[in-house]
Order: structure tokens, then sequence, then C-alpha cells
């Protein structure tokens, strides 16, 4: 293609290096594949060169005739497709909200985990190298667009009316005739008939140019606008501060800070309702079906002491939502979507009595806060002093007392236990609130003679307060996301006109009283024969729409 | 004509290596999800400590630094606690402080615990847990070396003997 070519068309028009068809007259030119067939001409773009081709490309030409070449963009999608697919197959690492990946993939997959982790396929679409290829894709259609779209426009917008003979006789629709009489009339009444089919009509002494619909030729370079839009705006994500996918925790009753903002919520009610057996379809009877999840949520905004935990922050309301699935709570542009939830009962208070068995005495109730308990607890006779607590409770290798973890599983107490008839320094009494609790670590034994007098313990279960249940929301702020929509609605509007309308045009040239029809659409090669045979008939030509075929016609 | 088009070839090339390059330097650069990492600055906090106070990171400037995430429930945390407290009595006249982050377990814990211990390195509580969060801690306990100059010049995950602190501070001192 870079050897030496003439260029020069015998209309005398000199044409570009790469250029299929003439740009003038339309006719083959002779070193291109295109000339001295009678096959269907290949049309794509009108034949014209692209921008950028040249004799002789330097470094940048290269990286630029690289990224303008089709053929290389489709292989990129190709394979940011395929890798695409490769990162579907086990579940990516940002779906999970804290786990260590490193030995998750192996644990949960075997060694194929393990080589997909080690590879980095578990972070595939954050990878460099699939970015890579998203970058050279947006390349690719910035520059196939460009080197395409300015010489077709050119092209399209300064057309000859009168084309070679080869150009029109080698079109996918053909026709051919003898002409009776005035060439000039003949040809102004078929204009007549191609205006009334909407086309725009020109016409050059005995030659005719007719066409419509050209703006679809614009489609698809609209919708890679709107495609470079949408990839500029999913770059935009990655700015701190335009996105940001954060998850909270929050009690029932509590407010909670969101992380790395000024927002506070506050969960007042969790709810999760499930169906009944009698709304369930008989194999589904008996299970746990959810019916709704729902957080009563009250968004607050710092307004002052925000950044110092010495002192309350000052807290206005801005927004309340009862957050359902698919219906986040949205302020200004943050959302806070429900993401799961844990209604496992947790201690949250107990209100038992000191009975003192001898004398038969009850003393108290006194309220026992697990997370912050007071220090004394003065009973009638008794004060109980707090010594050391287990939030869940066990004993550790060599035997001492310790807690498993932060949260009240199997709390524990231990008083002293101080009063007139004791001795002065008290006498220690360890208390376990859960009754599975003082039996599993065998309370009496530990307490002894104590024990064996006095007994702490909950009278009723109205003296057992739980905390809510904890309500799991996935808080989102996502500020390109207009951007997105708006490249995402220009690429539908650019595929709509370039699917939904052809450009078709028809030429003809009348020489010596012999008529040599061609049209050309870039799809519905069918309809374009219809309107070519359907005008033929307004002047009285009979002609079967079939018949107009010149072969090649896929459509 | 031909020299425009080879300015506007320019300026396409040049703009898609700095967006694609800014792309791409992001995802290589940023990943782990910006957990901190050696050499990296370790996030800000500002937490209420044992004494009542407001502690920041940045409170701890210039100093040689040691943040310990600890929990009384973390036995690993429990065996290193009177390790650093040696560490830190042994320094004490240096520019090095050491900060017990308690993974968020209420005061009365918190404050039997420091005395059965007799820690006397600054203790903060971390309520609701985000510091913990932003550490990025996956494991208790988890130790961070903070060099005078704010860089982190090494992260510890388990319990560490005191030989493994003592080697640390050497070089935290010298740095």
């Amino acid at each position: 293609m870079l050897s030496f070519q003439n260029t020069k068309c015998e209309c005398g028009h000199q044409n570009p290096i790469g250029t299929v068809l003439c740009e003038n007259c339309g006719k083959p030119l002779e070193e291109a594949e295109e000339a001295g067939k009678d096959t269907p001409l290949e049309m794509r773009y009108d034949g014209i060169a692209r921008r950028s081709q040249k004799s002789n490309p330097g470094i940048i030409d290269r990286v630029w005739n690289f990224f303008s070449s089709v053929k290389i963009a489709v292989r990129l999608i190709v394979i940011t497709l395929l890798a695409a697919i490769v990162g579907t197959i086990f579940t990516q690492e940002n779906a999970f909200v804290s786990f260590d990946p490193s030995t998750y993939y192996e644990e949960k997959y075997g060694w194929i985990g393990k080589v997909y982790y080690e590879l980095g396929l578990s972070n595939t679409y954050e990878s460099w190298w699939f970015i890579g290829l998203l970058v050279m894709i947006g390349t690719s259609l910035v520059i196939c667009s460009l080197d395409r779209v300015l010489p077709l426009y050119r092209a399209l917008s300064k057309q000859q009316v009168r084309k070679h003979g080869e150009f029109l006789s080698r079109q996918k629709t053909v026709y051919t005739a003898d002409i009776k009489g005035d060439e000039a009339a003949w040809i102004g009444g078929l204009a007549e008939q191609l205006k009334r089919k909407r086309y725009r009509v020109k016409t050059d002494g005995t030659a005719l140019l007719a066409e419509k619909n050209r703006f679809s030729r614009w489609g698809p370079y609209i919708n890679h606008i709107g495609l470079i839009i949408f990839l500029l705006a999913v770059l935009l994500r990655s700015i701190p501060g335009w996105s940001m996918d954060n998850y909270i925790s929050v009690p029932e009753g509590e407010v909670v800070q969101i992380p790395d903002t000024s927002y506070y919520l506050k969960n007042e009610k969790f709810t999760v309702d499930y169906y009944t057996d009698e709304e369930l379809p008989e194999g589904l009877k008996g299970t746990a079906r959810a019916k709704l999840y729902e957080t009563k949520a009250v968004l607050y905004e710092c307004t002052a002491n925000c950044d110092d935990p010495s002192v309350q922050p000052e807290l206005e309301e801005v927004k309340r939502h009862n957050i359902i699935v698919n219906d986040p709570l949205s302020y200004k542009g943050l959302k806070a979507y429900q993401f799961g939830f844990d209604d496992t009962p947790r201690l949250k208070a107990v209100n038992p009595v000191l009975i003192d068995k001898e004398s038969g005495k009850t003393y108290g109730p006194f309220e026992l806060d697990m997370r912050n308990p007071k220090l004394i607890y003065t009973l009638g006779d008794y004060t109980l002093e707090l010594r050391q607590k287990y939030m869940d409770f066990t004993l550790d290798s060599s035997g001492n007392p310790t807690t498993k973890s932060r949260e009240p599983n199997a709390p524990a107490f231990i008083f002293l236990l101080k009063g007139a008839d004791l001795p002065a320094e008290g006498v220690p009494y360890m208390y376990f609130p859960k009754q599975n609790d003082k039996e599993r670590f065998s309370q009496d034994t530990i307490n002894g003679e104590t024990g064996k007098r006095f007994e702490i313990k909950v009278p009723s279960m109205e003296g057992v307060a739980f905390t809510g249940a904890i309500t799991s929301l996935n808080v989102r702020t996502d500020y390109a996301m207009p951007y997105i929509w708006v490249g995402a609605g220009i690429f539908m509007f650019g595929v709509l006109i370039g699917t939904y309308w052809q450009h078709r045009r028809i030429w003809l040239r009348i020489d010596e009283g012999r008529l040599l029809l061609g049209a050309h659409t870039n799809k519905n090669n069918y309809g374009m024969r219809a309107d070519v045979a359907s005008a033929l008939r307004g002047i009285g030509i009979d002609i079967e729409p079939k018949s107009l075929d010149n072969g090649g016609n896929k459509s | 004509m031909k020299k425009n088009r080879r300015t506007i070839q320019i300026i396409i090339l040049l703009g898609v290596v700095l967006l694609g390059g800014y792309a791409i330097g992001n995802a290589l650069f940023s990943s782990n999800d910006s957990l901190p990492q050696k050499g990296d600055t370790p996030p800000d906090f500002a937490l209420l400590g044992l004494d009542g106070k407001t502690h920041r990171l940045a409170d701890y400037k210039g100093k040689a630094l040691i943040i310990n995430f600890w929990g009384t429930f973390c036995p690993g945390c429990v065996y290193e606690t009177p390790d650093l407290q040696r560490q830190y009595a042994k320094h004490k006249d240096k520019p090095f402080e050491i900060v017990g982050i308690n993974l968020g377990e209420d005061e009365f814990t918190v404050n039997n615990f420091v005395k059965q211990y007799d820690v006397s390195y600054t203790i903060l509580f971390d309520n609701n847990r985000n510091v913990e969060r932003k550490y990025g801690l996956r494991s208790y306990p988890t130790t961070f070396f903070v060099r005078p100059d704010g860089t982190i010049m090494d992260i510890f995950v388990g319990p560490m003997t005191e030989k493994d602190i003592d080697e640390r501070v050497t070089e935290l001192l010298q740095s």
C-alpha cells in the first residue's frame, strides 16, 4: 500500500495516498485493489483515504496509525472482553468488606485460586493492565474517529453529481435503460418522484444525485464521543473525593459517623420481616424468607466539634428516610443502601438482685450495664465494688481468666462484696449473667463459701435488656455519575441515529440516451431497491425491485 | 493545514499519555485499597485518650513513634505489653513515644488492664473502630513503627518479642 501509487484520476483530480475511489468522480483508482473488476465496489468511507495515511511515516505517524486501525481496535476490544470474562470467574476482592485475600482464594478454590490471586486476577478491573487496555481502546476511539470522520465529512459535503460510469455500474443497486425523448424532462420527472420520497435532489445537466438521511452517517462518531465521555467520567472516579464506597454498622438506637465525611447516621429502628408459611409456596414452607429489611435512618451533618472526640459533636438533622432494599437514603449525592444486618441478641444490661440466702432478704435490683458498668453499687446493708469484668469469659493457656473478644458473648463480673457482717476487705464474688455460662464455668464452685450464702441473680426476664439489631449499610458517593449518564445518553443517541436510519444515495447519468443508475446505502439494500423501483414506477417504468440487484448483497 | 494536523496529533497523543498515565499509575500505585505500606505516612487520627484528652497523630511529629493496636481479648497483645512498657521506660528521655490504640473496648476494662500491667505510655480509645479500619488491620496485634519524619519504617503483624521491639526501636532512634 505504501509503494508508489499514482493517485491522479483520469478526471484530473489529485487524490491523497490510500484513496480507493476517486474523491471527485468515484472511479476506482487503477492501482487500488478495487480497480478492473466488475464486482460491487467497496464503499466504506466512500472510498476516501484515512486522514493519517502517509507514504513515509515517522514515529508519531506509526503510533498514530497503530491506533487508527480498526483491526487493532477490534483486537483490543476482544482482548479486553476476554480479560473481563476471566475477572468474573472468582469473586473479586472489592466485593468483600474485610478479608485476607492472600489466603482466601487458596482456601476456597484450591491451587487454581492461588494462581488466580497471584496473577492479580482477583483484582482484574483495577489492575494496571486492564486500565491500560481501556486507555488504549479510548485512544483508538479518538484516533479512529478523527481519522475517518473529517475526510468523510469533507467528501460528503462536496459530492460530485456526475460520477464515473464504472462507479455507478458497480454499485449494489443498478439500473440501465435507453431513454426516449427529452433527457432533461425525464430527469425532472424522476427528481419529482424522489423528492416525494424525501430525497434531496441535485442535478447537473443530465446527471442526478438524490440523497437522504445523511445524518445517520454521523451516528457511529456520536456514539464514540459518548463512549469517550463515559471513559473519562470513569477516570474521574479515581480522583480522591469523587467517589466513596464504605460500609458502616449501626446498632439500633446509636449514631455512627460515616468515615471520611462530616455525616453521622442514626439507626432508629431496624426491622426484618419474614414471610409466614401461609404466604410461601409449598416447597419453601418452613424456611426463613425475608419480606422486608428496613432501617429507619436519620442523617445528621456535623456543624461543630467534628474532629475532637473529647467533646460531643454538634449534629444537625438533614434527612430522615426509611431505607429498604433498592430504596437508599439519598442526600446531596450520598447514598446509604441496606446491605446486611445482625440481629443476634446481645446482652446490653441486666437488673439483678443480691439475695442473702441465710436471712432470705433480697437487695436491689441494680442495673448492671455490660459495656459501661458503674463501679460501685450500694444495696442496703451491702455494697458491691466492681473489680474486673470479661466480655467473653474464658481461661487462657495458663489457666488465668481472660476475654476472648470484645462482644458480650459470655460476660463475667468480679465484685467485691462488702458489708458489716463480712470481712473489712470484702469477699470476692464472681457473677455470670447468662445462665448457661453460670453452669459452664461453675459459678457456685468458684464462689465457694460466699456462694453458699449470697447469690446475685436476675429475678425475671424483664430484668434483661438486649441491644437492638445491627444494620449494615453501604454508603456511597459518586459525583461522576451524571457524566456517566450523559456519556451513556450520547452513546445511545449515536447508536439510535446510526441504526434506525440509513444513508441512501442514488446517482444517475444519461449519456446519449443511455441511462445508467446506481444506488448505494450502508444497510438495508432491500429498502434502497424498493425506493428506486417506486420512483421509477412513478414515471411509468414498471420494474421488480429484485431485478435491480447487482449482486454482492447481504441485506 | 499539514502543520496544523501534526499539532493536533501531538496534542491528542500527549493527552492520551497524560490521562492514560494517570489512570494506569493510579492502578499501579494505589493498590490494596490505599492501606498504609512501608514508607507511607500513616493515616491521621484524632482519638480520646485514657487521660480524657484528644490525641492526634500530628502531636507526635518529629518523634520516633510506635503505634500499637491492642485489646485485652487478644492474647498476643497482652503478651507483648510488658515488653513495650519496658522499652518505653528505657527510652524515656529520648524523643520517642508509644501509642496504644485499644480496639473498641470500654474504659473500665482498659483501665483495669493498664493498672494491672503498669502501662505508662499513651492509651487511646478507638470506639467505633474507624482508625482500625483506616489502618487496614487484619489481625491483632499489629504494630506500626513510625520514623521521626512521619514515614512508616515497619509494620509488625502478630505478637512481638522484646528483641523484635528492641531492634526496631534502635533503628527508629537512629533515623
